[in-house]
């Protein structure tokens, strides 16, 4: 259907001997909405500037339809990037920020400079405003601006040289929550109207799911599963994927039969086939697809140890013989009573043994993990080598 | 990316190994050679510092002027600064113009200056023949010279007589070389410590006040330590030049005052030519001073940033 | 309570500034005196202006300040902003280690700085001397010079060097705070590095780039000792020119230069904080800024009108600076010149202008202190000059280590006026290498109206009753002179027991505190003051001290009944002079009768020409319009043969006895 315009080929990046990117292959679809997702230090940002052209990979190529771009400067590249704090040029108020990429001539199809004519400019720069709501700002200093507005100036600026492509790193990390759902939404809007593709860095899942056409979800430099957002969060490859996308019980199983995996002895129904015979295996449990029954009618008995109302449902952790599992339920059951649970097949996914196995998915440090999700990747984490003006932010 | 503008430091390195390290690498050359008087031929040796405790007293009396120039200093830039940060900032910035406006009048102008005021036949032993003081003085000295006399016969020794004087002594003293370190320096105390203190955050005064800290407390306990920093680099920005210097020397202590500064000068371009002697005794200079320095820093562990102007 | 700790505080502040004003004050006011005093006011006068305007000396000085100053910021400006730069995109570890470096120059007392640069220089030259001797014999296409010299060049690049560190000092943070995002995000926007360090990153780092050059041009006019150090000889700032008149007469031309100095830097604040002010006012009303200098430069570098220029831009702006450099220096070089070094108050300052006037050669003109200190700026190399004028002795010992050129006498043909008492003395037995430029005596200096009864034995400069006001002579040399001389010994004795016990005499004194200062040049100023009632100096200044002498001051002159010294000042030629031939022609302008005479009446010391010493008292009554010629005085200036019986000249002396006098002299001040 839609046609390849971007290819990550063996890229690998190093700094000595601390490799960033580990073999990367991708390609992204034109007029596709990509988010690399993942942790900080996740070699996600390097991903995007090696798009951007502000990093040369170590090995590997680069192509932009069809062509291997390595070495074009990115001032020659149809992309154009959304930074992290919107880097805004403060020296110029909003109507000169936005205006700034018309205003460096370009080389023409005779290999002469072009010049944008001032008055196209003022045209572009003015709808450009419109669309993302900044009409009557343009006269204002950027430094006047707030959170949300100074962001709309940034896409505007990115998005006025008409790129083939937006790459957006966290652009919204630095919103609170309500103005980043809002933003989602306006961005999703843009993306389509523009009918333009948007390669989107983020570590929060929620944003990707939402967002995405496409997850890359990444770790250790290495890229851990492509998919669509369902796929993502249903068929995640391993523990970290399962892990780190929403919430889930990783659980050590063996897999007995096609279609039947044993957790603490006891043998489940599930979906999944084409295992090894008795070859041990993750098994991921998404909460909401745990039920509580009566302790006696359940396929496991534990005992509750926490419970905590979210609004929509509980949050109960339950130990089943010394390995906590978090469930999701309406059903609210007292802290220290005996349940039992019920899993469906289809609430069961399998996946082969992989270096993330027994790494996550105990709740016994609950509201840790949940905590660790609302930590806001700090560039530091990037590894120092990648930013020459390392240190800034610094006020 | 990283290395890309990198090489924009490659000239500034090769400049500041060329003019920077490699002159202190050939004055320690210097320092350690000598040069026969008939031959001109150098020679390595280290007669150089161990023939320098001739000039302990030089040393001595540099390193005691400068440390007096340096406290006088403080004591006069610290209330200066202080006060200076407490008023509006309209007579901030007209008095932080004010300080700086003499250091664009050379160095040896200023100390020139105070050579017509502190001559015997000054403006200020003008002032004072004027006003009476020196009369006053002569009449009043001799009673104390009696009774020194007095003493003297009981007691034994030399008997003195007054001799009336028509002016006071004032240049060629270590007085006068310290008052010119003072006027010439007193800006690089001011500076550092007042913009550190004005940076405070006044929240800290307040909760400091707040916690139930008087103001002398507060003063003491918050904002003496605080701008230490400033301090610090006001201190080293005084000493450093004081210690060192050479021009005031010879101006207000009439040649006398010998400090390190003339002894280097005499080596170089005044009568005594051994560079040889003179580039040791600049390296013992430079040493010392950099160990003082480093003592110095030691007190402000972790605040060495201090701000330079 | 509040207010009146707010008053206190105020009330010290206002006593700081009292401080460090009031000297600046008087020297303001006293740069309007009509006498020549700063210390006695003597009615409103503009005159110090008009001469500070025509004292070239001055004039030059302070053009060479500026000029260095404002180079030097320029260059160090921009090298310190791009090395800024660089060093930001260096690994922490190294742009650490660098950044320690970079404090060395600031940390490092100016001494330190001046003389290690300063020896740098030396090595440099020496190892470039060889080089260039070894470049010119093995080709002949490129002839290199092979004697190059401290001078504006060496003292540009010490300005430079310690510029650099205080413009990264302050570029630095401004980088750091910059966005790092900010030149990607520009990149980004299609800017090569380049628009982007234009468009983006010098805006940004604009304040920091201003301080740094502020700073850098206050240090550069605020240095006195690294320029001193690595200036050499033939190029003074404004600062050592005051340095080296301090040592002789300070005329309140220096005043007025001080003045229009600071009335020009208080002008300069003034007009820079009314536009912070107005600034200020402006962002208080939220205005929007107007394009910033650089906006509008980048703006109007953009027309198509300035299209061409931009092309070649930098290289165009690479060009005209070396072309001002070119011409400034070229103006210096295409002209002849001839470098002099003499002492101070020692040239009658028309016969320079005479001199240029008739020839077309610039004389650079130069004073030194004293024969030693002449001698150790030579031996720093940081001397080029061609004509020198050292005393006799000091001529035997520059001959006998090689470093004076024989002259050329078919070309100084005034050279047959030079009295024969004055031709073939021992320092130059076969007067190969010297003319005389004039003769005298030393002797003692003492005010009458500070005396209880006239000296006439140099015991006088050790004697209690005079204490503190007796002026010790700065120079080894002519103060033993004056001890052996007391104690019955020769000058020019090598027995070191003569010399330690002559030396013991002057050391008990000084530290009966006897003296009050050593001084050479400073003397005329305090002897004319009546700052001090005995000295030690020489006969032709003695004359002109008589007529600077202040109310209430009656000097005399007197050759003590010990005997005294009696000397000859020469002019000669350094070995491998630049300018030789200008040196030829000024030696024989110099000894012409008509110089000799103007020399006469304007320093006092007595000529050795023949004629002029025979119409000295008829050009006398000429200048001073029929006043007859005393002919005390004339005898105090041109000692009669019977006097100069009682004389003895200088002779060189061995090297171990030179050294001992250097040591015990460096003991003295100690």
């Amino acid at each position: 259907m839609s046609k390849e315009l971007i290819r990550l080929r063996d890229c690998v990046m190093s700094y000595g001997d601390e490799v960033v990117l580990d073999h990367i292959n991708l390609y992204i679809n034109d007029k596709e909405f990509l988010t690399l997702l993942g942790p900080s230090g996740c070699g996600k940002t390097t991903t995007l500037r090696i798009i951007g052209g502000f990093l040369s990979p170590t090995a590997g190529d680069i192509l932009f339809d069809g062509v291997r771009i390595n070495d074009v400067p990115p001032h020659r590249r149809a992309v154009n990037t959304v930074f992290q704090r919107y880097a805004l040029f403060p020296h110029l108020n909003v109507f000169e920020n936005v205006a700034f990429g018309l205003r460096i001539p370009k080389d023409g199809p005779d290999g002469r400079k072009v010049k944008v004519p001032e008055r196209e400019i003022h045209n572009r720069v003015m709808e450009m405003l419109e669309t993302v709501n900044l009409k009557g700002f343009e006269k204002r200093p950027v430094s006047a601006l707030s959170g949300g507005q100074q962001q709309r100036v940034a896409i505007a600026r990115a998005l006025v040289n008409r790129p083939r492509v937006l790459l957006l790193d966290e652009p919204l990390g630095a919103l609170d929550m309500r103005l980043r759902k809002d933003m989602q939404n306006e961005l999703k809007r843009i993306q389509q109207e523009m009918e333009i593709t948007f390669i989107y860095v983020t570590h929060d899942q929620e944003e990707a799911l939402a967002m995405s056409d496409t997850v890359v979800v990444m770790d250790g430099g290495r890229i851990q599963q492509i998919g669509t957002p369902e796929d993502i969060y249903n068929e995640p490859k391993n523990a970290f994927v399962a892990d780190f996308i929403g919430e889930s019980n990783i659980i050590d199983g063996v897999m007995r039969a096609d279609g039947v995996v044993e957790i603490f002895n006891r043998k489940f129904q599930c979906l999944d086939k084409g295992f090894g015979r008795d070859e041990p295996v993750d098994v991921v449990i998404r909460p909401e697809d745990v039920d509580i029954v009566d302790e006696a009618a359940g396929q496991l008995r534990g005992t509750v140890t926490s419970v905590t109302f979210k609004g929509v449902h509980y949050d109960t952790i339950v130990d089943f013989y010394g390995f906590k599992w978090l469930i999701q339920t309406t059903d609210y059951c007292p802290v220290d009573s005996r349940i039992g649970i019920k899993i469906d097949p289809d609430g069961i996914h399998v996946m082969r043994k992989s270096q993330y196995s027994g790494m996550f998915g105990d709740y016994s440090s609950y509201s840790e993990e949940y905590e660790e999700l609302d930590v806001v990747e700090d560039e530091s984490g990037e590894g120092e080598g990648d930013d020459p003006w390392e240190g800034g932010y610094e006020e | 990316m990283r290395n890309k503008r990198g090489w924009f430091a490659f000239p500034y390195v090769i400049w500041m190994a060329l003019f920077v390290v490699v002159p202190i690498v050939i004055m320690a050359v210097y320092a350690f050679t000598a040069a026969d008087p008939i031959t001109n031929a150098t020679y390595p040796t280290v007669d150089n510092f161990t023939g320098m405790g001739v000039y302990l007293n030089v040393f001595l009396r540099s390193f005691w002027l400068a440390v007096v120039a340096t406290l006088v200093c403080l004591l006069i830039g610290y209330p200066v600064s202080y006060w200076m940060a407490k008023e509006g900032p309209r007579f901030q910035r007209l008095a932080m113009a004010l300080i700086m406006l003499p250091m664009w009048m050379n160095f040896l102008l200023r100390t020139y200056s105070w050579m017509s005021i502190l001559e015997n036949n000054g403006l200020l032993n003008q002032l004072f023949r004027t006003i009476g003081v020196i009369d006053l003085y002569n009449r009043v000295a001799p009673f104390f010279v009696d009774l020194r006399n007095v003493f003297v016969t009981y007691f034994g020794g030399v008997t003195t007589n007054f001799v009336p004087i028509d002016h006071f002594q004032f240049i060629g003293t270590s007085g006068a070389v310290v008052l010119g370190m003072v006027y010439n320096y007193l800006p690089f105390m001011i500076l550092p410590i007042y913009s550190v203190i004005v940076k405070l955050d006044s929240s800290l005064i307040e909760a400091a006040r707040d916690l139930g800290a008087d103001s002398a407390r507060v003063f003491r306990k918050v904002i003496f330590p605080l701008s230490l920093p400033g301090i610090l680099s006001g201190v080293t920005m005084v000493f450093v030049p004081s210690v060192s210097t050479f021009a005031i020397s010879s101006l207000l202590g009439g040649g006398k005052q010998t400090m390190l500064g003339d002894l280097i000068e005499l080596q170089f371009l005044g009568g005594a030519y051994n560079p040889h002697l003179g580039a040791a005794i600049s390296m013992v200079m430079m040493v010392i001073v950099v160990v003082c320095m480093v003592v110095m820093n030691h007190f402000g562990e972790g605040e060495e940033q201090a701000v330079m102007l | 309570m509040k207010k009146q700790s707010r008053l206190g505080g105020r009330l010290f502040i206002g006593l700081t500034f009292l401080f460090l004003y009031l000297p600046i004050f008087l020297l303001i006011v006293f740069s309007f005196n009509a006498g020549d005093s700063s210390a006695v006011w003597k009615g409103f006068s503009l005159d110090w202006y008009k001469a500070l305007f025509q004292n070239r000396l001055i004039m030059e000085s302070l053009y060479t300040t500026l000029l260095v100053s404002l180079l030097a910021t320029a260059i160090a400006t921009v090298a310190g902003t791009f090395a800024a730069i660089g060093l930001y995109s260096l690994s922490r570890r190294k742009r650490d280690a660098l950044l320690v470096v970079n404090d060395i120059p600031m940390m490092n007392a100016d001494i330190v700085t001046g003389v290690s640069l300063c020896l740098f220089f030396v090595a440099f030259f020496q190892g470039w001397g060889a080089f260039a001797q070894w470049f010119n014999g093995v080709q002949s296409a490129i002839e290199l010079p092979t004697r190059l010299t401290l001078g504006f060049g060496t003292m540009l690049l010490a300005h430079i060097s310690f510029n650099i560190p205080y413009v990264i000092l302050n570029v630095a943070p401004k980088l750091r705070q910059m966005d790092k995002n900010l030149v990607d995000a520009a990149q980004d926007l299609g800017c090569t590095w380049m628009q982007a360090f234009w468009k983006v990153i010098l805006p940004e780092i604009k304040p920091g780039i201003v301080s740094g050059a502020l700073i850098a041009f206050t240090m550069s006019i605020d240095d006195f000792v690294i320029s001193y150090f690595t200036a050499g000889s033939s190029t003074s700032t404004l600062a050592m020119r005051i340095y080296s008149m301090t040592k002789k007469r300070i005329t309140p031309e220096v005043n007025a230069v001080s003045t229009l100095l600071f009335l020009s830097v208080l002008l300069l604040l003034a007009l820079n904080s009314a536009r912070e002010a107005r600034q200020e006012r402006r962002a208080a009303r939220q205005e929007i800024r107007e394009p910033s200098f650089f906006e509008k430069l980048s703006m109007r570098l953009s027309s198509p009108a300035w299209k061409w220029i931009r092309r070649g831009g930098l290289a165009a702006m690479a060009c005209a600076f070396v072309a001002v450099v070119a011409l400034l220096t070229g103006a210096a070089w295409s002209q002849p010149v001839v470098n002099v070094c003499s002492w101070g108050e020692y040239i009658d300052e028309e016969l320079i202008t005479q001199f240029e006037a008739e020839t077309g050669i610039r004389v650079n003109y130069q004073t030194a202190e004293s024969n030693e200190a002449l001698y150790s700026l030579l031996k720093s190399g940081g001397a080029d000059y061609d004509v020198i004028v050292p005393s006799d002795y000091m001529i035997s010992q520059l001959l006998e280590e090689g470093m004076l050129e024989e002259l050329d006498y078919s070309r100084i043909p005034n050279f047959e006026k030079i009295d024969p008492r004055f031709r073939n003395l021992p320092y130059d037995p076969e007067n190969k290498y010297t003319v005389p430029y004039s003769w005298g005596t030393l002797g003692l200096i003492y005010n009458a109206s500070m005396v209880e009864e006239e000296p006439d034995s140099w015991g006088a400069l050790y004697d209690d009753q005079y204490a503190g006001g007796v002026l010790l002579i700065n120079n080894s040399r002519d103060a033993l002179a004056a001890a052996l001389l007391h104690l019955g010994y020769s000058v020019n004795t090598t027995d070191e027991g003569e010399i330690r016990e002559a030396f013991s005499l002057v050391a008990d004194a000084s530290r009966r505190g006897v003296f009050q200062g050593k001084v050479m040049d400073q003397v005329f100023q305090k002897m004319e003051g009546g700052n001090a009632a005995i000295a030690t100096y020489y006969a032709g200044d003695y004359l002109s001290m008589l007529d600077n002498q202040a109310d209430g001051v009656d000097l005399r002159y007197v050759i003590p009944e010990e005997g005294a010294n009696w000397f000859v000042d020469a002019m000669c030629v350094l070995k491998d002079a630049p300018h030789y031939d200008s040196a030829m022609k000024w030696i024989n302008f110099i000894a012409s009768t008509d110089a000799n005479l103007a020399n006469m009446y304007y320093i006092g010391y007595a000529s050795p020409n023949t004629e002029a010493l025979e119409r000295y008292p008829d050009y006398y009554r000429e200048r001073e319009e029929g006043e007859e010629l005393d002919p005390e005085l004339y005898e105090i200036m041109a000692a009669p043969p019977e006097v100069l019986e009682r004389c003895e000249m200088y002779t060189v002396l061995p090297p171990a006895t030179r050294a001992l006098y250097n040591e015990l002299w460096i003991q003295l001040g100690t």
